[in-house]
């Protein structure tokens, strides 16, 4: 039987980050989960879920889903190493009262996932200590973005403006956004450290249509605007007869690339 | 592989002329590529032939690519194919019977075909325009000042221009020279000299004169129907 | 003597006022105006009735001719299309709001205006849309002045002021045509020439929220660029008690200007 290790940590610590590169460290095969605190009012995976899943996913390709299945022969592999993400939208007043929650334990009991170690950021020395805010409690917006194409350059003046305080004070964001071209844009900012980062996918989407993976937006701050945020949204994102034209000189470009090979 | 292009403009419906060339070229070794830089109507003859012929070569000659150029432009605006303005440029120049015998001059069967052609191509860095991008009657002239010429090639981010509007067969090259600019903002100023670079603007003639390109070399030749090389414009590589 | 050059106005009235009174200060009475009086701002008849009150003399902006015309801008001009819808916002919340008389007097605007070698116009003398950027190719930059028949060209549009010199020019070139068999060379010596950009007043956009102007002295030829504080929160205010988009007010607090620049400078629509 492998090893299991939960994560814990408050937004923008940087726990996705350390479970990519360890999954990358480790020989073995890995697997992941994502949990929240709370139920997600019966829907299968938030937004957030969904961005760091398919991040991670595209990253690794063999990663496991350990949502779907958690106990196949392969997870009780000895070199097995399953990585359990907790997500908490409060910081603990205390760092010694870390616990885990009674949602979180029932839902780690009914997928048979009992951590052997619990590691938590600004606690435990192994993880690193980036610098995060210290906050009681975060307003939280996310938005599934599935099938949504954005204009490219709209969606740099919206990164700019949200990033910026145009929509009330932003500590976090974190997208994964659908582009014309087929390309899904990793998008990740945290207020601590300077700059957005920007990572392409590897997988990327034939310039048909809308396309089918999954594409969201998350937003944690104060005093957030969410109401210009969605409305400016809905005026970056593409119509089908824009979308359509943004792909037709690009269909003909693949065409002409395979006739010409 | 030698690639040469033939660059045709201005035959305002003569299909003999075009047949000519088209005959010249077939002896000519390695052209590619024909492309007729416009002014394919005129107010002088019937062009329903040639607009047939264009739209449907023989299978032994080489394949005519077209774009529009002056003479379809005031067809067409005349014929209301772009938006609410008329020929007022042939009117003023040429006097309302132009108008009507150009509009006589070609069948309306072949307005579809002629407003679906393009304003111009770009090949390689070339630019193959009827006048230039600032204007399809743009007159550019061995005499036009080299600050236009160096225009028009910086609109359209090619080296090299090759135009028919004029009906002028030249080969024009910028050889050298700069320009000092010195920027004053809040900031502070800043020096910079532009430096002229390698282009050249290629008239290509009209009618019976027409031009081959050598696309290796750089070299344009300088035809006439039936006729030898008028010149050799050397290429400047 | 001195004169005064404003342009892109874009009914922010706080800022006019503020750079007005910079310039009666000084003692300058000669103001043109290079257009753009209205547009994302909250006040476009307060601006246009205090142009008209002090007899400015104005040139026609691309806004100006937009609200007159209807939308005419091409949509190519706009960098995104987020640019695009909250300009069309801020273009029809302007046409409603504007007086049949202001309407009329932006109308009556000429696209450019000359004073014996100066010659005073919103974007180029191409075109009220044209950008001519401060590092644009110089020669290209040359051939706006030179076609225009001036020595010094005033212009505005991009919301970025500065003054630039074009001299010590030269270009050689080589002729071949069917008249000659040996290549014909020549070198053709360029002028010198100067491009003012007036910045904007109303919608600055140089890294700060400081509205811009220019001074020229036309013994000297001397330019000097002038930037003015005003209160911005009045106008940002404004801007949301009128209902247009609270971004605007964002961005002007911020010295990012709304209009973010069509990628292609020099493009020129073709309609």
């Amino acid at each position: 039987m492998g090893q299991k290790l939960l994560i814990s940590g408050s937004p923008g610590c940087g726990k996705t980050t350390w479970i990519l590169n360890t999954i990358k460290r480790n020989q073995g095969a890995c697997g992941y989960l994502r949990l929240t605190e709370q139920a997600n009012n019966g829907q299968e995976k938030s937004p957030e879920s969904l961005i760091d899943c398919t991040f991670l996913k595209d990253q690794v390709p063999h990663l496991q889903d350990l949502s779907s299945c958690p106990d196949t022969s392969i997870s009780k592999h000895k070199d097995f190493l399953s990585l359990i993400e907790l997500s908490q939208s409060q910081s603990p007043d205390q760092l010694e009262a870390v616990g885990i929650n009674p949602y979180v334990k029932s839902q780690l009991e009914s997928l048979k996932l009992q951590p052997d170690r619990h590691l938590h950021f600004g606690r435990d020395s192994e993880l690193p200590n980036n610098d995060t805010l210290v906050f009681k409690e975060l307003e939280s917006w996310s938005l599934n973005l599935a099938k949504s194409v954005w204009d490219p350059q709209s969606l740099n003046t919206f990164w700019f403006e949200l990033v910026n305080g145009a929509y009330g004070d932003v500590y976090r964001a974190k997208g994964l956004m659908n582009l014309p071209d087929g390309q899904s844009i990793f998008f990740n900012w945290i207020v601590s450290q300077k700059g957005s980062q920007f990572l392409p996918l590897k997988t990327v989407s034939p310039p048909n249509g809308r396309p089918e993976r999954p594409s969201g937006l998350v937003i944690q701050g104060k005093g957030l605007d969410c109401i210009n945020i969605q409305s400016t949204i809905n005026l970056c994102l593409l119509n089908d007869a824009l979308l359509e034209m943004h792909q037709i000189p690009l269909r003909d470009r693949q065409s002409e690339a395979i006739y010409a090979s | 592989m030698i690639e040469r292009w033939a660059l045709v403009s201005g035959l305002k419906g003569d299909l003999e002329t075009y047949e000519l060339i088209q005959r010249d070229l077939k002896k000519a070794s390695g052209v590619t590529a024909l492309f007729v830089l416009g002014d394919m109507v005129g107010p002088e003859r019937n062009c329903d032939a040639l607009l047939n012929r264009l739209q449907n070569p023989r299978r032994d000659e080489l394949q005519p690519q077209c774009i529009y150029g002056w003479w379809e432009e005031q067809l067409l605006t005349e014929q209301g194919l772009r938006g609410e303005q008329k020929a007022d440029a042939l009117r003023l120049n040429q006097g309302e019977e132009a108008v009507t015998a150009l509009l006589n001059a070609v069948d309306t069967y072949h307005l579809k075909w002629l407003s679906s052609l393009q304003f111009g191509f770009i090949e390689l860095d070339c630019g193959l325009i009827h006048g230039s991008s600032a204007d399809i009657g743009d007159n550019l002239t061995p005499e036009t000042s080299p600050l236009i010429l160096i225009d028009r090639l910086t609109r359209l981010d090619v080296n090299r221009l090759f135009t028919a509007h004029s009906t002028k067969q030249f080969h024009l090259e910028l050889t050298g020279g700069g320009l000092d600019s010195q920027v004053k903002d809040l900031n502070g100023e800043s020096q910079h000299q532009q430096r002229v670079s390698k282009q050249s603007i290629i008239g290509i003639g009209a009618g019976a004169n027409y031009t081959i390109y050598d696309v290796g070399s750089d070299e344009t030749h300088f035809l006439t129907v039936g006729g030898q090389y008028n010149t050799k414009g050397k290429g400047f590589a | 003597m001195k004169h005064a050059v404003i342009s892109c106005l874009h009914a922010n009235l706080a800022a006019v006022k503020a750079v007005l009174n910079d310039i009666d200060q000084k003692g300058i009475s000669d103001i043109t105006c290079l257009g753009d009086l209205v547009g994302y701002g909250p006040q476009p008849n307060e601006v246009v009735d205090l142009v008209r009150e002090r007899d400015i003399a104005s040139c026609q902006g691309c806004w100006d001719e937009d609200i007159i015309e209807g939308l005419n801008a091409c949509e190519c001009s706009y960098p995104s299309q987020l640019a695009e819808k909250r300009g069309h916002l801020a273009h029809e919340w302007t046409a409603e709001q504007l007086t049949d008389i202001n309407k009329d007097f932006l109308a009556s605007l000429p696209t450019s205006i000359r004073r014996d070698r100066i010659l005073f116009v919103h974007g180029s003398p191409n075109s009220q849309h044209e950008y001519l950027l401060p590092d644009m190719n110089a020669f290209a930059a040359l051939e706006r002045v030179e076609k225009a028949g001036a020595d010094t060209l005033f212009c505005g549009h991009t919301h970025q002021p500065y003054v630039r010199e074009l001299k010590n020019g030269s270009i050689r070139v080589r002729l071949q045509n069917t008249s000659n068999h040996n290549a014909e060379e020549k070198e053709i010596n360029l002028p010198m020439r100067k491009i003012v950009n007036a910045g904007s007043v109303g919608e600055p956009r140089h890294g700060s929220t400081n509205a811009t102007y220019v001074i020229h002295d036309d013994v000297t030829g001397e330019v000097e660029i002038k930037e003015v504080a005003y209160d911005i929160g009045l106008t940002c205010q404004a801007i949301i008690d009128a209902g247009l988009p609270r971004i605007f007010a964002w961005r002007l607090s911020h010295g990012f200007e709304f209009a973010e620049q069509a990628e292609d400078a020099s493009h020129v629509c073709e309609r």
